[in-house]
């Protein structure tokens, strides 16, 4: 299998089966540095199922995720190594509620990256101050709006330096008043060239933000474009059909 | 009683030979007792509980993601069938005939100092309660939590120690006061393999004094007052640990 392609993640024939159902059945794509990557399609086309397959929170039934060169897929691979380098933000935000704001972005790196505790506060409260969020540092999540907890949960994961961001339906959970400043944050990041893949409902990011949509059904990728091309001119009857019911 | 008898009666049960010393060291034994086997219950129970709610979340099968070697998974099944094993049988029977079996049987051979074959005998007993509590606050935890600390790159032991089991520790801080309280009171019976607990104190000045009535109620108040304790030093810690506000 050639690993030395230059695309930061390659997908070969990803396939996850619960049971009888097959949530993802055989994708193979690439995710190219710099490129931000939107997929949408209908609930339960395995969206979240491939996202997650990603960092392997999924684990998948068979195919390979090759990342940065190394088939994480391979069992002999330490994932928790490779996970450092693929940030990830969930629907639910999932913050630690015992933590204040700063503890919740600093655990990891002083745990992982082997940093003192002044320079991950440091780096956490410039990534706070870049959301706009810097006098919540001492905070704890409770104390928290929904688009405050979904800002702080993206320069979390920021604080370890990711190679690629994962999002997962990170706006779903918000009043939709607090979509927009989530969203702000997302093309921020997308300008200064962070890689992304974005597994959301908001058509306008997919329209604007984007360099290539993907449209999932039934586990398969059905179509994959420019978001150009993919809005105006949807080629197959899957893609026409849903487009027209959520745009 | 009129109150010179209850002062006389004071006067014979406690003063007398200074049989409140007898009072003072069974209530310093109980607490040694309870103490030890306390701490040692919680670190029984504290690694069952993960290594049950470890074999609970993999066979379900959707996040299967924290054990990808088949040898792992082997050894967590074993693991997981010894512990329901120790649940089965020290949750079976009366802690009582644990006690007996613990001194008559298994250290019956061995000079061990028999304040240490209690907190051995309550501790086994109670890591098992404890277990069973701590499995549910750990499962009581939103998946999402452990997602997150695995997808930071946290390991299954580090997301454990310092995302999971904290959050869950707060949460069955109430239902593990009941079982200390319980541990505390069950302590009692230690008497039975002739320790001079402070049940078996007031027992033995009643012996010698043939008053029931004094010693049986002061132990009853005594146990009240540690019990009262117990459930304030709790209260203060669980105020604490609720700083974050959920």
């Amino acid at each position: 299998m050639d690993v030395n392609s230059n695309a930061l993640i390659r997908v070969i024939d990803l396939e996850k089966h619960y049971g009888s159902l097959h949530a993802l059945d055989g994708i193979t794509t690439e995710i190219n540095k710099g490129e931000v990557v939107v997929v949408i399609g209908p609930s339960g086309s395995g969206k979240s199922t491939f996202l997650r397959s990603l960092n392997l929170l999924e684990e998948p039934t068979n195919g390979h995720v090759i990342f940065e060169g190394n088939d994480i897929t391979d069992k002999k691979v330490n994932i928790n190594y490779h996970r450092q380098k693929m940030g990830m933000v969930f629907q639910h935000f999932n913050l630690f509620p015992h933590m204040t704001i700063l503890n919740n972005m600093t655990l990891a790196p002083i745990k992982l990256l082997k940093k003192s505790k002044a320079e991950a506060e440091e780096k956490a409260m410039s990534l706070l101050k870049r959301v706009g969020l810097e006098d919540r540092a001492k905070a704890y999540p409770a104390q928290l709006s929904g688009g405050q907890k979904q800002r702080v949960a993206i320069v979390r994961s920021l604080c370890m330096d990711p190679d690629v961001m994962l999002f997962d339906e990170p706006t779903s959970a918000l009043d939709p008043e607090m979509v927009g400043e989530v969203l702000d944050v997302m093309r921020d990041l997308a300008r200064d060239g962070m890689t992304m893949v974005v597994v959301t409902h908001e058509m306008g990011f997919a329209r604007e933000a984007v360099t290539r949509v993907v449209f999932m059904d039934g586990g398969k990728m059905i179509e994959e474009n420019t978001p150009d091309e993919f809005f105006k001119n949807p080629k197959s009857d899957r893609l026409k059909e849903f487009l027209s019911k959520v745009i | 009683m009129s109150w010179s008898d209850f002062c006389s009666k004071f006067q014979t049960d406690f003063i007398e030979k200074g049989r409140w010393l007898q009072l003072a060291n069974g209530l310093l034994m109980t607490i040694e007792i309870a103490i030890g086997a306390v701490i040692l219950g919680i670190a029984i129970g504290f690694v069952i509980a993960v290594v049950r709610s470890t074999y609970d979340k993999n066979s379900k099968g959707i996040h299967n993601s924290s054990d990808r070697v088949t040898i792992g998974s082997v050894i967590l099944w074993i693991a997981n069938v010894i512990c329901k094993f120790y649940l089965t049988l020290l949750r079976g029977m009366p802690i009582m005939v644990f006690v007996l079996i613990t001194y008559f049987i298994i250290f019956a051979n061995y000079d061990v100092s028999p304040v240490l074959i209690a907190v051995f005998a309550f501790g086994i007993n109670s890591g098992a309660y404890v277990a069973e509590i701590m499995r549910a606050g750990i499962m009581s935890i939103d998946e999402g939590q452990f997602e997150a600390g695995r997808s930071l790159g946290l390991n299954y032991v580090q997301t454990m120690t310092y995302i999971i089991a904290p959050q869950a520790f707060k949460n069955v801080l109430p239902a593990l006061l009941n079982e200390f309280i319980t541990l505390l009171k069950e302590t009692s019976v230690v008497g039975y393999i002739g320790m001079n607990d402070l049940t078996r104190a007031a027992i033995l000045i009643k012996s010698d004094t043939y008053d029931a009535f004094l010693p049986l109620i002061v132990i009853a108040i005594i146990y009240i007052i540690l019990v009262i304790l117990l459930t304030k030093l709790v209260s203060i810690l669980e105020r604490r640990l609720r700083v974050s506000g959920r």
